[in-house]
């Protein structure tokens, strides 16, 4: 079980899944992303966070 | 998560889901129920500063893309009524019945990656968060630089919605202080969040905008930060002020404008006045966590971060939990994504014997073959609830659709993506044994899948599918125009007919995967990554070139929390050395490595012979090493000493620390200057660390540490502090002002230390027994690693991982992975996750016996190829390589697990020998062509009408756009430089009905003046002159079987063939054209007058007139008469 | 009807971006002229100038390719 689902908390589970593991992902919001959901843009690229 | 019960392994966990009052299988996120809803609520993802409704979704591309209803607001759930969302939802996907639901599941472990929030900057009053609306938060301002922000990406100010000229970022708000309303620690993330919101700032409103931070020390100590910076100075002119701002104020009375007041670098007070201010607001933890941890049994630390430590830094205090990102400690993106990649090696390693017990692989039928010559194609045309069909017209899209060619089947669905719908699509497949199928409703980018997934289940390959994205590039972009949007429907819909009519079964693909992994490196990173592997049970080969594992943590005492690195370091490389599935080749290099992901086979020589092996995927863990300096006396004074040296010689001989009165730690020395200008991360925490032992081991010795900008980031704050209540003494100096070191007497004595007081502006002189320098990190390059690996290096020679943020240890090359200070200067710690992150990505392709890779792919015709290379210099992913084909020297071979699809070798290859599965040149063509096709009616029918082209000339029709030729043909050149020619109006009127044409056949080859066909009308032969050279390419074979043709439609259904001209651009200068041509047809019809005679006379007084059947009405002038005067041929 | 010339455009759409973005123009509802047609393709490298001069040829007045 992976509680949260922000960026970390999806790479976890993403991690996880692929290594064969059945994932459970806990989001207390209504949709995954969290805080880098709510970023413009991300240094050095200035690439969308989105 | 109310609550956990159990053990590592064995968790039962009970989770409270709160209902969100929509369905999510049926919410088409088509947003009515938004629009609907009378109840505005302030929109916390804006961070307050615009309002949403009750019925919303989180952001626009929140993931899962679905809808909810927020009950805290909701005027069902105030009142007891309203339902407008639910009225009005096309779908029926709103649910007031839905009811929190409590209940538990059964797991192995668990990985805590709750994140951290925004301090609150409200209770720090002298800022004025709360009373002016200008003074804004570092997340506000994220969301005010937005395109789906507030303000639609527009930079303009909350109280007047007017563009600012002027921003302050203030730092460190509620970080790096004390007191009740801050915290001591430091947020890590702030430092750039500022400078990259001033550079986007000034991206958005140009140059001209005055930009500043107020800070105390610039913390850009991650990968690329430093440069980031400098640009942000140097080039982007953002002006940095070191200081310490007390207040915010008003400007002035009725001001929307702010005063910030502040001490500046030599402690004189200062105020400027900027239009909008951004407090830097860091990161805590909230309650909710803190409360979370104790339901769990996490201990947390005083700042209410999960405790945990620096050698096993994803672990808690409670076996089976571990923890991610800024729960733990402030973590930016890449070190949370580092982490998660991590957090996931350590979950999976306690749950290794149940891997792949619990997934669940989908079965799907056989595919059915498929007859190429038998073009079957199915059209599914959706409404997507109203979303489309309120613009487009769906029926009418659906019955064209039928119209196409090779399309047998085509319906309309209100959601074509809802399960029932998926159900009709397979059964219309097996019904009407459709061999192709297209949707046209919303994106392929998140629907392709869904429906690939459909007619796979139908026994279809699903690349037989194609999208018509007639929701988002159509309906939703053209509301104000709904017949253009149908007709644009419309040609979608036909581009991928066109497009899927040529689609081909694609196979998937493959590759076997050797389960096993090269380590390249035996220091920490090397050795944690080969653990994390092989005690998931998958060998690994660790090569380290030195006689003995560990690398530089063998050089290092403790970590900033105090754990013995050295005993640890032995304790790892015993485990590695013991360890059944780890073979380490010490004193061991790489030869050469070829393959790709899955079958790698790489040459290690050890000592004097050299061994084959193969591996599945590599991780590089090569190390660094330290700057050896030149500068401050380095190398000619014993007692000047850089990094671990000092402690060395205090450890050797205790003496010398009992005898020492004061020493000098220089930070920077090497970092963060032209060579090297990058910051190395650890330095500021070591020398923090070595003058806090130095300092408590001995507390009379002086300790000065002479730094730039402080940078010990995070929770590390507390070593600064910790120093400087020890009494330990800092001086900042500039790159342009660097301290000076010299020897009193010889190479052996006291050192004399002279540094400029920033504050007091004078030089200070220090006299010194020992200097030590913290040189930069350097990476380790004298190795052939890049080029083995054909992985690429930074231009300071890190290696560059696949995306700095998202993908912080991967290499664009699948199957290769980086950790350690190969891939920048990190702590121990960081490097332990980041080797743990690199085994858990390397154990998610290794855990597969084979890995399925995306199987569009390019494809080369060999026997097209020529073996320029072309396409290898070109492809960024090293997918194609020549190799030697036997007499006929070089030809391109692709590498389809390394292929991406681009298609870049496709567009460049010159022989046109290379195409891509499913995006061949024909498909596109054929989508292209039919995308232009009702264009091209359009053109067609706005072209001159017959009309406008034709003229009458003496009663006799001509074209315009027509070349004649005095026997009386036209001649009309067309596209691709073929000529049709046909008789002339006058010619068919004096013939008359012709029953008979004896047109020459294909192939033949005709010459300008010369006989080249004739009519017959009851046995009498008219012959006619080829009005050109050439070979004939096409007869009109209806107008043979139609002769009347001839006469009714001269230019349009009577002409007569096509020529492929032969001859010169000359001959085309003997025919008529224009004005010539019409001048030439008044004179003929003047000869026909004076052979008509004088009861013509009127008509040629008038200027003309044209009479039908010549030869009919006037037999007596004679057959051969008028074939010679008109057709200059004999009979 | 106005007789301002409308060019009708083909258009060369990366996945990962450029037709990303125009869906998300939809996402957004932003207007423009219902005169492009949008070829989806993996890569604005996969362009042949092969499928600029089709495209043209087909009847199109411009061609966009974006990646």
């Amino acid at each position: 079980m992976v509680v949260g689902g922000g960026i970390a908390g999806i790479q976890a589970s993403l991690d996880l899944v692929s290594s064969g593991y059945l994932v459970h992902l806990v989001e207390k919001a209504p949709a995954i992303g969290g805080l880098m959901s709510a970023l413009d843009k991300t240094f050095p690229t200035n690439d969308c966070a989105m | 998560m109310e609550g956990i019960e159990g053990h590592a392994g064995r968790f039962t966990v009970t989770l409270r889901e709160h209902p969100r009052f929509v369905d999510i299988n049926k919410c088409i996120a088509c947003g009515v129920c938004a629009e609907k809803c009378p109840r505005k609520v302030e929109d916390a993802f804006n961070e307050g500063l615009n309002k949403r409704k009750a019925a919303y979704v989180q952001y626009p591309q929140a993931v899962p893309l679905k809808y909810a209803i927020d009950a805290d607001h909701c005027i069902y759930f105030e009142k007891g009524k309203c339902r407008a969302c639910e009225k009005f939802c096309p779908a029926g996907a709103i649910d007031f019945n839905q009811n929190e639901r409590i209940f538990t599941i059964e797991v192995g472990s668990v990985v805590l990656a709750l994140g951290a929030r925004h301090l609150d900057p409200s209770a720090i009053e002298e800022y004025g968060y709360s009373t002016f609306p200008n003074v804004i938060t570092g997340m506000q301002m994220e969301r005010i630089l937005s395109a789906t922000g507030p303000y639609q990406g527009r930079l303009v100010r909350p109280s007047d919605g007017q563009p600012p000229k002027k921003i302050a970022w203030i730092q460190c708000v509620g970080s790096r202080s004390t007191g009740a309303t801050a915290h001591e620690y430091c947020s890590g993330v702030c430092c750039m969040y500022a400078i990259k919101e001033a550079v986007i700032a000034k991206e958005h409103a140009g140059r001209d905008l005055d930009a500043a931070i107020f800070f105390m020390d610039m913390r850009t100590h991650g990968k690329e930060f430093e440069r980031y910076y400098r640009r942000a100075e140097s080039e982007l002119g953002v002006r940095f002020i070191r200081s310490r701002v007390h207040s915010v104020e008003s400007s002035a009375p009725g001001s929307d404008s702010l005063k910030v007041r502040y001490a500046d670098d030599t402690g004189a007070e200062a105020e400027e006045i900027f239009d909008l201010v951004v407090l830097s607001n860091g990161l805590e933890t909230s309650n909710e966590v803190r409360e979370l941890a104790d339901r769990l049994g996490v201990a947390v630390d005083e700042n209410g971060f999960v405790k945990t430590a620096c050698l096993s830094p994803l672990e808690t205090s409670r076996k089976g939990i571990f923890v991610c990102g800024s729960v733990a400690n402030p973590a930016d993106i890449p070190q949370a994504v580092m982490e998660a990649s991590a957090a996931s090696s350590a979950a999976a390693r306690l749950l290794a014997k149940a891997r792949g017990s619990q997934v669940r692989e989908k079965e799907y039928p056989a595919e059915k073959p498929i007859d190429p010559a038998e073009i079957r194609v199915g059209v599914f045309v959706c409404h997507c609830g109203i979303n489309i069909s309120s613009v487009v017209d769906v029926t009418e899209v659906r019955d064209y659709a039928k119209t196409l060619p090779g399309v047998v089947y085509s319906t309309d669905n209100l959601f074509s993506c809802s399960q029932d719908t998926q159900q009709t699509i397979r059964d219309a497949v097996t019904e009407h044994r459709l061999n192709r199928v297209v949707v046209a409703a919303c994106t392929p980018r998140t629907h392709e899948p869904l429906f690939q997934e459909t007619i796979r289940e139908a026994g279809l390959n699903p690349y037989l599918l194609e999208f018509a994205n007639i929701r988002d590039q159509d309906a939703w972009v053209h509301q104000g125009c709904p017949e253009e949007a149908t007709v644009k429907a419309k040609d979608l819909v036909r581009m991928a007919v066109s497009k899927v009519t040529f689609s081909e079964p694609v196979e998937r693909l493959q590759i076997t995967m050797h389960k096993s992994a090269l380590v390249v490196g035996g220091g920490v990173a090397g050795m944690t990554a080969a653990l994390g592997l092989a005690e998931q049970g998958f060998p690994v080969h660790l090569i380290e070139r030195n006689g003995n594992l560990g690398g530089n943590a063998r050089n290092i005492r403790a970590t900033w929390k105090g754990e013995d690195v050295r005993s640890y370091v032995e304790e790892l490389s015993k485990r590695v050395i013991a360890h059944p599935d780890i073979n380490v080749l010490l004193n061991a290099r790489i030869e050469s490595v070829s393959g790709f992901v899955g079958n790698f086979l790489s040459r290690v020589r050890k000592g004097g012979r050299s061994e084959e092996i193969s591996h599945g995927v590599a991780i590089i863990s090569s190390g660094g090493g330290f700057y050896k300096p030149e500068e401050y006396l380095y190398g000619q004074h014993e007692r000047v000493t850089c990094w671990h040296e000092l402690e060395d010689l205090f450890e050797k001989e205790p003496e010398r620390l009992q005898r020492a009165e004061a020493v000098v730690l220089i930070q920077c020395v090497g970092s963060r200057d032209e060579d090297r200008p990058y910051c190395s991360r650890l330095c500021c925490t070591a020398s923090l660390q070595q003058a806090v032992t130095l300092k408590t081991r001995k507390p009379d010795l002086e300790v000065y540490v002479l730094y730039r900008d402080l940078r010990s980031y995070g929770l590390r704050e507390e070593l600064y502090r910790k120093a400087r209540e020890l009494g330990v003494i800092f001086f900042r100096y500039t790159p342009e002002n660097k301290p000076a070191v010299s020897a009193y007497e010889g190479t052996r004595g006291k050192l004399n230390v002279t540094v400029q007081d920033h504050v007091l502006n004078i030089p200070i002189s220090l006299d010194v027994d020992y200097v030590n320098l913290f040189s930069a990190i350097l990476p380790q390059t004298d190795n052939d690693l890049p080029h083995l690996f054909k992985v690429p290096t930074n231009t300071d020679g890190f290696f560059l991982e696949a995306h700095a943020k998202l993908r912080p240890v991967d290499f664009s090359t699948e199957g290769v992975f980086v950790c350690g200070l190969a891939h920048y200067p990190k702590p121990i710690e960081e490097s332990i996750a980041q080797a743990e992150a690199a085994s858990s990505r390397a154990a998610g392709l290794l855990a597969r016996g084979t890995i399925e890779v995306e199987p569009v792919v390019s494809v080369i015709d060999q026997e097209r190829c020529v073996g320029c290379g072309f396409c290898e210099a070109s492809c960024p992913f090293g997918a194609v390589k020549l190799v030697a084909v036997a007499g006929k020297g070089f030809r391109a071979e692709n590498i389809p697990a390394l292929c991406k699809g681009c298609g870049i070798c496709a567009a460049g290859c010159p022989q046109k020998a290379i195409d891509i599965y499913h995006f061949r040149d024909n498909q596109i063509l054929a989508s292209v062509q039919a995308g232009g096709e009702t264009t091209r009616e359009a053109k067609a029918s706005s072209r001159p009408s017959p009309a406008a082209r034709v003229t009458f000339v003496s009663g006799y029709l001509m074209r315009r756009d027509c070349m004649y030729h005095v026997g009386h043909t036209w001649i009309e050149r067309m596209k691709g430089g073929r000529l049709r020619i046909g008789v002339d109006d006058f010619a068919g009127k004096i013939l008359g009905p012709v029953d008979r044409l004896n047109l020459p056949p294909r192939g033949e080859v005709l010459r300008q003046d010369r006989k080249g066909w004739s009519f017959l009308r009851a046995s009498r032969r008219a012959p006619f002159l080829s009005p050109v050279t050439g070979k004939v390419f096409d007869i009109n074979l209806d107008a043979v079987s139609h002769p009347e043709n001839v006469l009714k439609d001269p230019y349009g259904d009577g002409w007569l063939l096509v020529v492929e001209p032969k001859g010169s651009e000359a001959e085309l200068k003997h025919l008529l054209y224009g004005e010539a041509g019409f001048r030439w047809m008044e004179e003929e019809n003047r000869k026909l007058l004076e052979l008509l005679g004088p009861e013509y006379e009127r008509l040629a007084a008038s200027g003309g007139g044209a009479v039908e059947d010549v030869f009919g009405i006037r037999p007596e002038i004679g057959w051969e008469t008028l074939v010679k005067t008109f057709l200059r041929t004999e009979v | 009807m106005n007789d301002e010339f409308q060019p009708r455009i083909i258009a060369f759409l990366c996945n990962w971006c450029a037709y990303a973005g125009a869906d998300l123009a939809g996402v957004s509802r932003i207007q423009y002229p219902p005169t492009i047609r949008v070829v989806r393709i993996l890569c604005s490298g996969r362009v042949d100038p092969l499928y600029v001069v089709k495209g043209l040829q087909s009847g199109f007045d411009g061609v966009l390719v974006s990646g």
